[in-house]
């Protein structure tokens, strides 16, 4: 780590500070043992760092070649992730990263090929070589990837080409961002049928159709033709590689860097249509999404909040916020895992009393008394899983069970970059241990020679006890998210 | 449309050679390989009715197909997973040709294809299988015990990948697999499975249906297979597979479905009683009849019957394409047949 930094508190905002002038391989350093030491922490201070990172890796790529490109993202990506794999927003962005080079290359080689040619009648078309993404078909409704669909048949592809080409390009380039609300999709009629379920019939791709390598496209081929894959990619980008696509992929990141920054407000824009009118409102935690969403809300509506401490990783946090309307600055590193760090735009932070709505603090033990009278559960999260469950910070789970006993409903804010490609297959080795002097302090020898104390810092809440998630995309049924995971990342980006 | 020359008369199985016999091509398809699932052998069946048959125009062929599939169908006693490659194919057929605009050199092109590549479906269908496979070892981790039932062949690769994928090479998991009772017909099925487990040097404890609800409280998680995947999400799978998603729900034991995505079939059953098929699982009667004769049969077609587990038991669905919820089913579905 560089000396310069010694002088400062280590941490999200030195790191940015510095991130301008030190060289990148120092800067991904710093950051790794940022990373390893929880000086920078929970989701949102994780995703910044790694978006202003990586767009420092690309910025200082030397080259064309876009594989090297992507391989480089791919082994900072991995360095960052094995300082830390809990914070899984490190491996979200840098898989959002990656997915973007494959989809500014996809798009700058349909506009190398022109549309009308009989793209699907050349056998080595370049598309088809160099779609390995499309494997996931879940995805093929997303307008993203619309031009990138691999053809079923040539005739269908042709048939395609000529009908929208002009859609197609300036499409692709409205929506370059990965930020298609995912319900726009489905105003596209017209979408061209290719599914996985017609994978077994799809085409085989090399020219000569007795050849064993058959169909990139087919999803149930990736196995046998990873080596094949890779071949082709390299190939792919060689050709691609005359372009230069640094500037569009650094636009791209910039991109997810304003969805960051939107998202908190984006997500609070959809208050008035989940709190109503004398609603009582258990919240649990700091969170700065919670607490905009609320503020937004009670703008236009009176309800009350019921506020659950969660003693003892983030009690003072929210003892903060009730009062003050945010965390106590300088204390993001003793915060629990929750989301925000604290901001620096501090002036729209203002207590929920101020707006007049009566404020009810109560011990975590408290919850189940309490939750019969309650009308809705809202909670915050570290990261959302594919299947629906969630980490957030310990407490949740007990909450949604307490709100499942009473069929309340539970409603989880998170922002689209929480939301990680990954299957929780162990659920234990998701949750973090803290500090358990927090719960029992060192100064008391004899409890802490007398007793193991153990200070939980997360939660496992499973997809069934969740009812509703809000997105800055809009609200979803937990079954709905792996669709929203298949919009956003590429398949052969989840393992990095 | 191309024109349709149907002057000479209405289309029949017939149209093609005489001597071609689908349902006896779809059976000794499933007889010769082992390995071969039944809507995959459906598809091949359909490839070969295509192969004998002098069809030249669109609605000749779709005439053609709809006669062989409901041939196919009537021929075989539960038609579900069957009916999942035959609509499979059929749709592919219709869609390319549609998005084609139903020209005759695209309409030749898109049969050629089918006919030149039959042996490459049947591939890639296996394939699929060990693409699941590949996917789904995560889900087995060490330390676990599985529970599992039927002669799946999937969940049999998934379970002899796990297998192999342990760095030790010892293998870390233990599996109890549910067979049926050692005197009826279907007993054989699965041990293949059990043996090929063990040789690996993973602990395989078989137990009868009847030890479900028992041993449920030492396994960590359920894998099964399944005929047929229903637009709710549901699955078609053999009999007693519903009584362990019940258990499996009731004791917080997450209930996983390992299927290739050709098996998902559109139907929407609303209960046990809905599936369009005839089972005598339940038969009531007010005599004794003799045991000896009818016993056999009976046993036979418990052998094969199969329940309906609706998709509220079901955690995941494992398929070639991901993991998926059950409600994502219908998706998949809607893109091919809307």
């Amino acid at each position: 780590m560089p000396s310069s930094t010694a002088s400062i508190t280590p941490g999200l905002p030195s790191f940015l500070r510095t991130l301008k002038t030190s060289p990148v391989e120092s800067s991904i350093e710093q950051f790794i043992s940022l990373l390893k030491r929880r000086q920078i922490r929970n989701s949102r201070p994780c995703a910044l760092a790694t978006t202003q990172l990586l767009l420092r890796v690309v910025a200082d790529f030397k080259g064309r070649d876009v594989a090297k490109l992507m391989a480089r993202i791919r082994h900072v990506g991995q360095r960052l992730t094995a300082a830390q794999p809990r914070e899984m927003a490190v491996g979200n962005i840098v898989r959002r990263v990656l997915g973007l080079v494959r989809e500014v290359v996809e798009d700058d080689n349909e506009g190398d090929t022109p549309a009308m040619s009989e793209a699907g009648q050349s056998p080595p078309s370049n598309d088809v070589h160099q779609r390995p993404g499309l494997t996931s078909s879940i995805s093929t409704f997303s307008p993203l990837k619309h031009g990138a669909t691999q053809p079923t048949s040539p005739g269908e592809h042709h048939a395609q080409s000529l009908g929208e080409s002009t859609f197609t390009h300036d499409d692709s380039s409205v929506h370059r961002p990965p930020l298609i609300g995912s319900h726009t999709s489905y105003a596209q009629p017209n979408a061209p049928i290719v599914t996985s379920l017609f994978g077994l019939f799809s085409h085989p791709s090399a020219p000569s159709p007795t050849s064993t390598p058959t169909g990139h496209s087919s999803p149930s081929m990736k196995p046998l033709t990873h080596t094949n894959l890779a071949m082709s990619e390299l190939t792919l980008n060689d050709k691609a590689g005359t372009k230069d696509i640094k500037a569009d992929v650094i636009e791209g990141i910039r991109e997810i860097l304003d969805e960051l920054d939107q998202c908190t407000e984006q997500i609070a824009g959809y208050a008035l249509e989940h709190i109503h009118a004398d609603e009582i409102v258990l919240v649990h935690g700091s969170s700065t999404t919670v607490q905009k969403f609320l503020l937004t809300a009670a703008r236009k509506r009176k309800f009350t909040v019921v506020h659950v401490e969660s003693y003892p990783n983030d009690h003072l946090d929210t003892y903060s916020t009730v009062m003050n309307g945010r965390k106590k600055p300088g204390t993001s590193s003793g915060s629990a895992i929750d989301d925000e760090e604290e901001s620096v735009d501090d002036m729209r932070f203002k207590p929920l009393t101020s707006a007049g709505i009566s404020v009810i603090l109560i011990p975590d033990a408290a919850v189940f008394a309490i939750m019969s009278r309650v009308n809705k559960v809202i909670l915050a999260t570290h990261t959302v899983l594919a299947n629906g469950g969630l980490i957030a910070s310990v407490g949740a789970r007990n909450i949604a069970q307490a709100a499942r006993a009473h069929q309340t409903p539970v409603v989880v804010l998170s922002g689209v970059y929480k939301l990680s490609p990954l299957y929780p297959f162990d659920t234990e080795e998701l949750v973090e241990y803290g500090d358990s002097s927090r719960v029992l302090p060192y100064e008391d020898g004899k409890g802490v020679d007398g007793m193991e104390v153990v200070n939980p810092i997360n939660d496992y809440v499973e997809a069934g006890l969740v009812d509703l998630y809000i997105t800055n995309l809009g609200g979803h049924a937990p079954s709905y998210l792996y669709r929203i995971v298949a919009d956003h990342y590429h398949v052969e980006d989840v393992n990095l | 449309m191309a024109p349709s020359a149907t002057t000479e008369g209405p289309p029949s199985t017939t149209n093609g050679s005489s001597d071609f016999n689908v349902v006896s091509t779809y059976k000794s398809l499933l007889a010769s390989d082992p390995e071969l699932t039944m809507p995959v052998a459906a598809i091949e069946a359909l490839v070969e009715t295509l192969a004998h048959s002098h069809a030249t125009t669109i609605s000749e062929t779709l005439a053609l197909l709809t006669t062989a599939t409901n041939a196919l169908k009537s021929a075989i006693s539960n038609p579900i997973s069957l009916s999942a490659g035959t609509d499979l194919f059929t749709r592919y057929l219709v869609s390319s040709l549609r998005n084609t605009g139903g020209s005759d050199t695209d309409f030749q092109a898109v049969r050629t294809h089918l006919l030149s590549n039959g042996r490459l479906f049947v591939q890639r269908a296996k394939e699929s299988r060990e693409k699941i496979a590949s996917f789904g070892r995560h889900f087995v981790r060490d330390g676990c015990t599985v529970l599992t039932n039927g002669g799946s062949r999937v969940v049999g690769a998934l379970l002899r990948s796990a297998a192999d994928a342990s760095p030790s090479g010892n293998a870390r998991f233990r599996v109890v697999y549910v067979v049926h009772a050692p005197s009826s017909p279907g007993a054989n099925e699965g041990m293949e499975t059990v043996r090929a487990l063990r040789e690996k040097g993973v602990a395989v404890a078989t137990v009868s249906e009847a030890a479900v609800g028992y041993s449920m409280g030492m396994v960590d998680m359920v894998i099964v297979g399944a005929e047929g995947v229903v637009e709710n999400g549901g699955i078609i799978s053999r009999l007693g597979t519903y009584q362990m998603g019940m258990l499996a729900k009731s004791m917080g034991r997450p209930f996983y479905v390992v299927a290739e995505s050709h098996k998902f079939v559109r139907m929407y059953p609303l209960g046990q009683y809905d599936l369009g098929i005839e089972q005598k699982v339940v038969d009531f009667k007010t005599s004794e009849d003799d045991v000896a004769e009818p016993k056999g049969e009976k046993l036979e077609e418990s052998a094969t019957a199969v329940d309906f587990t609706p998709p509220n038991l079901i955690s995941g669905i494992i398929t070639e394409s991901g993991v998926l919820t059950p409600s994502a089913v219908s998706e998949e579905l809607i893109k091919i047949w809307f």
